[in-house]
């Protein structure tokens, strides 16, 4: 076995600690969570492996690694870890700290997810709409609840539009980045990337592979209302855009109820309530088995909920004419959308980016069959090893011989 | 009273508890031993071979009671459990509940009352694989060699078959639970362990399956005197198991289950290796691992003469998934091969769970100094005294280390009656 000089990254290993993976180190290498985890691939299974890496500090094994984001955290692994060392919590914790190897700059995602920062994290976004609308809306405007009168539709726009780019443009770049060092860590020069992101698309679509979870199977329906909420919400709000800006419609548009732009917006209160109320429900009702999760999770949980909660009420007491309440509900409804957008490549929410892009390397690589899932025997046949799997088998035997 | 006038109480008529018996009476004392099952000899008795030396326990435990037999210094109760257990070292008071074995010292173990009795139940002894009468003797070589009557199985009243068939006069329906004192200076626990139950590990299939058993199992299926007179076939169909897993750790070291190391499950592994390779040449044999735990120049010897068997396949990677394969009857086994990279799942005619040891002595009413630890075991401090647990009472440990402890605590007992009397 060819020798291997180890550099442990005490760093790392802290980081993962404190990002919620402080089980870490129970761990005794049984690779019970291989074998119950139904979403990992027969060759070169998670989570075991990434659990030896995080424990001996080898940061540069995560670099490239597409597996931790091929787990959506059911925690299977977690419910039957015969250490209570939490397998599933610790890739979360890990995925956290690839967020900081892949989204500049690294150190907003340490700001985003720590619990100390989190009076800043709301204080700097509100301060900055209360400036905007201090400079071109009113605090207090007379007469009807109109929106556009406390923070004028320009502002929004001005505020939003780059809040957003900034956002997705970052997550963007992390993804190129991670797909580039996938290629290189796993040995892949070509695939189809067409068909791999389609079938991936396909995926997502159903959440097919977030069903595959025994565990809490339930997470899949939560997941499947917030991602909804999302396309929902999103839609209306370019709908939106499209009145005003394209066919140059003055805001209120005072539409009827049946029309689009509201059909889509009212089912996406709806989806993104019920879906975030289900997150919260899922978790304290799995917690004595699998775990509570980490401020990490809490916090997406807690961004999307307020979302949902505070658009829902203003526009309720909106619609009811309470002034002194909608106009503070929808401040708040701002501050924390622009909140989601400036965050999203650095907090949970940059999941949507490295996940997207792992679960189609594992199609575009072959090692997931782009068609059906493959049966085991093809699997196990299939030579997908990459340079640094041989390098783990050999540091194992090591630690093996150590031992003895 | 001189002190070899006073007793030593040892709970527990396992290999722990004999030897402390026989130890203890042949210096001297005076020895009172209570034992739950109809039998003594424990949980040794189901052994078919001790690792490493591949030897029968039928011998060890023959010499066992033959020394009981010969001593006037032992006094043994079977059926017999503690119901209280009062006072302190050098004057214990103890209450035993006695259950009623139904037949009297009359009986001779000549078989008619088994072969006229009409009730049939699984016969525990064999783990369930096997059936036998209300009326039975333990099993074949049974200390003492005395039938007994099942209480829950025997129809009783309307039915006197067994009586009715009986020469002999040894069968007594009316005999009544017994309530015995006990004074006694000294108590040593020997309450061993039982096996841990298969079907609360819900991923290893236990239960679901005929071919998935348990090591336990395994033993008396190899046996001669077992359910299949030693030939090794599978539950469901008594194919030949040529093709063999073993699945260490089964509950053990698992804090969902039991959170220690069971000490003996990867020699019993090993061993039980050595009954399937012996017995057909053309056998295959696997044993899944996290570590195989082979303590002691010996064992070590063991396992390293095992693995020189090419047909004995070691994998690190604990199995945490059995299924049947109902078109075939055949297990399926899953794990991670770790050194191989990549998930197996593996067909066997027959899957053996490596359980572990679930200590017994918590069902124990004990006085209140004696600690019980996490696991269940009884913990022994620095200045314990009177009260003394061996065996698998205080760790997880084989019957070479359940021997040695029990001659230590004999030694503890005596000098504990000597100092108080």
């Amino acid at each position: 076995m060819a020798e291997q000089v180890i550099k442990p990254d005490l760093d790392f290993v802290k980081g993962v600690i404190a990002a919620g993976g402080d089980s870490l180190k129970k761990c005794y290498q049984c690779a019970t969570c291989s074998v119950v985890c139904n979403v990992t691939p027969d060759q070169n299974p998670f989570p075991r492996k990434e659990m030896v890496w995080a424990q001996w500090g080898l940061k540069e094994k995560f670099k490239g690694n597409p597996d931790v984001w091929l787990c959506h955290q059911c925690n299977d692994c977690t419910a039957y870890c015969p250490r209570d060392a939490k397998p599933g919590e610790v890739l979360g914790a890990i995925r956290k700290q690839t967020i900081a190897q892949y989204s500049s700059p690294s150190a907003l995602v340490d700001f985003v997810n720590n619990k100390s920062s989190m009076i800043l994290l709301i204080l700097i976004p509100a301060v900055i709409v209360g400036l905007v609308i201090s400079m071109f809306g009113s605090w207090s405007p007379e007469g009807e609840v109109i929106f556009s009168n406390f923070m004028p539709i320009l502002a929004i726009q001005f505020l939003f539009t780059p809040a957003l780019l900034f956002g997705v443009g970052v997550g963007i770049m992390g993804m190129r980045k991670f797909w580039a060092d996938m290629k290189e860590a796993n040995g892949v020069t070509t695939g189809d990337l067409k068909g791999s992101v389609t079938a991936m698309f396909k995926e997502l679509m159903s959440h097919e592979k977030f069903k595959e979870c025994d565990e809490s199977k339930d997470r899949a329906t939560s997941h499947l209302l917030v991602f909804y909420s999302f396309i929902a919400l999103g839609i209306a709000t370019a709908l939106g855009v499209l009145y005003i800006d394209i066919l140059h419609l003055e805001s209120p548009f005072r539409f009827g109820y049946g029309t689009p732009i509201k059909i889509f917006g009212t089912v996406g209160a709806i989806a993104i309530l019920a879906g975030s109320y289900l997150m919260m429900s899922n978790r304290f009702k799995h917690a004595d088995r699998v775990g509570l999760g980490s401020y990490f999770d809490w916090l997406l949980i807690g961004l999307i909920g307020t979302i949902g909660v505070s658009g829902t009420l203003a526009w309720l007491t909106r619609v009811a004419g309470i002034g002194g309440l909608a106009y503070p509900l929808y401040f708040i409804h701002l501050v924390v959308v622009l909140s989601l957008f400036v965050y999203l490549p650095f907090s949970k929410l940059a999941h949507m980016f490295y996940r997207g892009a792992a679960l189609s390397f594992n199609k575009y690589s072959g090692r997931e069959a782009l068609a059906e899932a493959q049966p085991a025997v093809e699997a196990a046949a299939a030579p997908v090893k990459s340079p640094s799997e041989s390098e783990q088998t050999g540091t194992e035997t090591k630690q093996e011989s150590g031992q003895e | 009273m001189s002190e070899h006038e006073k007793n030593i109480l040892v709970i527990g008529g396992g290999i722990s508890g004999l030897t402390t018996a026989c130890e203890a009476a042949e210096a001297g004392y005076n020895v009172v031993l209570v034992e739950k099952d109809p039998f003594l000899g424990g949980r040794v008795t189901r052994l078919h071979q001790y690792f490493p030396k591949l030897c029968p326990p039928a011998c060890g435990l023959e010499i066992n009671f033959k020394r009981i037999r010969f001593s006037d210094r032992i006094t043994y109760y079977t059926m017999a459990e503690i119901e209280d257990i009062s006072g302190g070292p050098g004057n214990y008071n103890v209450t035993v509940k006695a259950r009623p074995r139904f037949v009297n010292d009359k009986c001779t173990a000549c078989g008619a009352c088994a072969e006229a009795c009409p009730v049939e139940v699984p016969n525990d002894f064999n783990a369930g694989l096997s059936m036998r009468k209300a009326a039975y003797l333990p099993y074949e070589q049974a200390f003492p060699m005395q039938y007994v009557i099942d209480e829950g199985a025997c129809k009783k009243g309307d039915c006197t078959a067994c009586k009715d068939a009986c020469k002999y006069d040894a069968i007594d329906l009316d005999m009544k639970p017994d309530t015995l004192a006990i004074e006694a200076s000294a108590i040593v626990l020997a309450a061993g362990w039982k096996p841990y139950d298969a079907s609360k590990i819900d991923n290893l299939g236990f239960g679901t399956s005929k071919n998935i058993i348990t090591n336990v199992m395994m033993e008396r299926i190899a046996s001669l005197s077992g359910p299949t007179q030693g030939k090794i076939t599978r539950p469901s169909d008594g194919k030949e198991a040529k093709k063999v897993a073993f699945v260490q750790c089964a509950g053990s070291r698992d804090e969902n289950h039991l959170a220690f190391c069971s000490a003996v499950c990867c020699l019993a592994s090993l061993k039980q290796a050595t009954y399937v390779r012996e017995q057909y040449k053309d056998s295959e044999v696997t044993m899944y691992y996290i570590d195989i735990r082979t303590p002691g120049t010996s064992y070590e010897r063991f396992l390293n003469k095992i693995k020189e068997d090419e047909k004995v396949k070691l994998i690190k990677g604990k199995v945490a998934r059995v299924h049947e394969d109902p078109a075939t009857g055949d297990v399926i086994v899953e794990a991670e091969d770790i050194y191989g990279g990549s998930k197996i799942r593996e067909p066997f005619d027959l899957c053996v769970l490596a359980t572990g040891m679930e200590p017994m002595i918590s069902g124990v009413k004990l006085p209140s100094d004696v600690k019980i630890n996490e696991n269940g075991f009884a913990v022994m401090g620095k200045d314990q005294k009177g009260i003394y647990a061996v065996g698998c009472a205080k760790d997880p440990v084989d019957v070479a280390k359940s021997v040695q402890s029990a001659t230590s605590a004999a030694l503890k007992a005596i000098q504990t009656v000597g100092r108080l009397s």
